[in-house]
């Protein structure tokens, strides 16, 4: 990021705090769900730590009810923690949301649009929300709605849309602010196969950005085309973490699917 | 408070009644339909000494202040439901993931839900007028019921910011809303005679004082009648305290 953009994004808030040196920060995190009895006690995220480091596209695999999507909704706040610590763009979770809520852009696993506004109108509130100027709102909606292939339908109302048109413009709802940081919880599930390759290709496109992206999902060729690191969590536990290659070579699997196979002795799609 | 968000939500939410067929039609349709059915089966029919003033005239003309009431209960129901049907697709907590304060987004809504309560309150008003059902009331009168009957929609916002904290669907929340409103309409409504005893039931029920009020007003009782101002004071306290309720309870449990 130029230094000229970076005083603009300070005017707006929109600077990582204080002098961490990670996008992201997670430590010994813990989220444990209290039932009526201790029996029902379910530790959906059981003490993992890691960091992501500013510009990297990072993953997080795992199968379902891994804690995978938990830990994206303490991240932003959704969910306070039970143990641990964490920071985003340098902010702590529990102490400056509000700065936080300002750096990120969320892409949740149900794709939350207004089904009856059409794509630009859902666009430009959350735009709006984010308290973009009109002109610039525009501009970015254009360019994302062409680059996803969702211009020619964006006056139809998102009732009318297919899965994987409603997982685009679920995408594209969570960058119209232009965040430095971007929560993705499986954006491409539900997507045919050539419109998961664009949105690949669309995410991808995001590391010139210098954008710091925490990608959830269960495709493990997503994971291998887009992340430079993951971390693969089971049960609430980290268990692996590394960039694929260095995953794949180490732990002599076939490919990340191997990986999680020989460390947990069960498949990632498994269950799904 | 940033006009820009606020803005931004009124406009969706007067978006939704143009887009959404069910809010267009429990928030216009349907009491319009109420006034004109009534109106065209009662409006021909002449009594004599009627209620408590002794009046005559046609029935209709003594119904309409009930029926105007019962209009501004129907707030409610868009209410409840759309904010369960956002939760339930996951809007509420995507909204809750940007900067958005609490006091933004609820607020934006009492302010859409206002607007949409004053377009229903005046075409009912207009529509009750043609139909014959305004010739007691006086000009100041007109006035100070359109001036209850906004109030009165701000308590049934109320009602409608509860049921969507309690109900975990919309579905649900269709059902539960009634919960608030049939015993309104049933008890409430001065629409016929009900015995005394009814009346402490009625005490903790604002369409109680908002038809009362519009009674007094549409029967043509003189404005200096403190009971229409008791009506409206005892009207504001009860939508003070049910907006009140509602968005504390909607922020701290219905946001999820």
């Amino acid at each position: 990021m130029s230094k000229s953009e970076n005083m603009k994004r300070a005017s707006k808030g929109l600077i990582f705090g204080s002098d961490n040196p990670y996008a992201i920060e997670v430590k010994n995190l813990r989220k444990i769900y209290k039932g009526r009895k201790v029996i029902e006690e379910v530790k959906a995220v059981d003490g993992i730590s890691f960091f992501i480091n500013k510009g990297e596209i990072f993953g997080l695999l795992g199968p379902n009810g891994a804690g995978k999507t938990t830990t994206i909704n303490i991240l932003c706040g959704l969910l306070n923690q039970t143990e641990g610590d964490a920071f985003v763009g340098g902010y702590n979770i529990k102490k400056d949301l509000s700065k936080i809520k300002e750096l990120i852009g969320v892409c949740p696993q149900q794709a939350s649009v207004y089904q009856y506004l059409n794509a630009k109108e859902n666009i430009k509130l959350f735009g709006n929300l984010h308290l973009v100027k009109k002109d610039i709102i525009n501009e970015r909606m254009e360019k994302f709605l062409e680059l996803l292939g969702l211009a020619k339908a964006s006056n139809r109302a998102a009732k009318k849309y297919s899965g994987g048109m409603l997982r685009q413009l679920n995408l594209i709802v969570a960058l119209i602010s232009d965040p430095p940081i971007l929560f993705l919880d499986e954006p491409t599930v539900g997507m045919d196969a050539r419109v998961r390759r664009t949105t690949w290709e669309f995410i991808n496109s995001l590391k010139n950005t210098n954008k710091t992206v925490l990608l959830t999902t269960h495709y493990i060729e997503e994971a291998e085309a887009l992340c430079d690191r993951v971390a693969i969590i089971d049960f609430g536990k980290l268990v692996a973490l590394g960039p694929p290659k260095e995953l794949i070579e180490k732990h002599n699997a076939k490919d990340l699917e191997g990986v999680f196979l020989k460390i947990t002795g069960r498949r990632i799609m498994e269950g799904i | 408070m940033k006009r820009q968000r606020i803005f931004a939500f009124v406009k969706i939410q007067l978006q939704s009644l143009i887009k959404v067929p069910t809010a267009l039609f429990i928030v216009l349709l349907l009491p319009v339909a109420l006034i004109l059915i009534f109106g065209f089966a009662f409006g021909s029919i002449y009594v004599e000494d009627y209620g408590w003033t002794g009046q005559s005239g046609y029935l209709f003309e003594f119904m309409v202040p009930g029926f105007i009431a019962i209009s501004g209960l129907f707030m409610a129901i868009p209410v409840a439901l759309s904010f369960s049907e956002d939760r339930e697709q996951g809007l509420l907590k995507r909204i809750n993931t940007t900067p958005t304060s609490a006091a933004e987004f609820m607020g934006s809504h009492v302010i859409s839900n206002m607007i949409m309560a004053i377009i229903q309150v005046a075409i009912i008003f207009i529509l009750t007028f043609l139909m014959g059902g305004m010739k007691l009331i006086t000009l100041e009168g007109i006035i100070l019921s359109f001036v209850i009957m906004v109030i009165f929609s701000l308590s049934t916002i109320g009602f409608g910011l509860i049921t969507a904290t309690i109900s975990k669907s919309a579905k649900a929340a269709g059902g539960i809303v009634w919960i608030f409103l049939l015993p309104q309409q049933l008890l409430a409504a001065n629409l016929y005679p009900l015995p005394p005893e009814t009346q402490i039931v009625t005490m903790f029920m604002p369409l109680h004082y908002a038809s009362d009020a519009l009674t007094l007003l549409f029967y043509g009782v003189d404005l200096s009648n403190l009971r229409i101002w008791w009506d409206l004071m005892i009207l504001v306290i009860f939508s003070l305290v049910l907006i009140v309720a509602g968005i504390l309870l909607f922020k701290k449990y219905g946001r999820a």
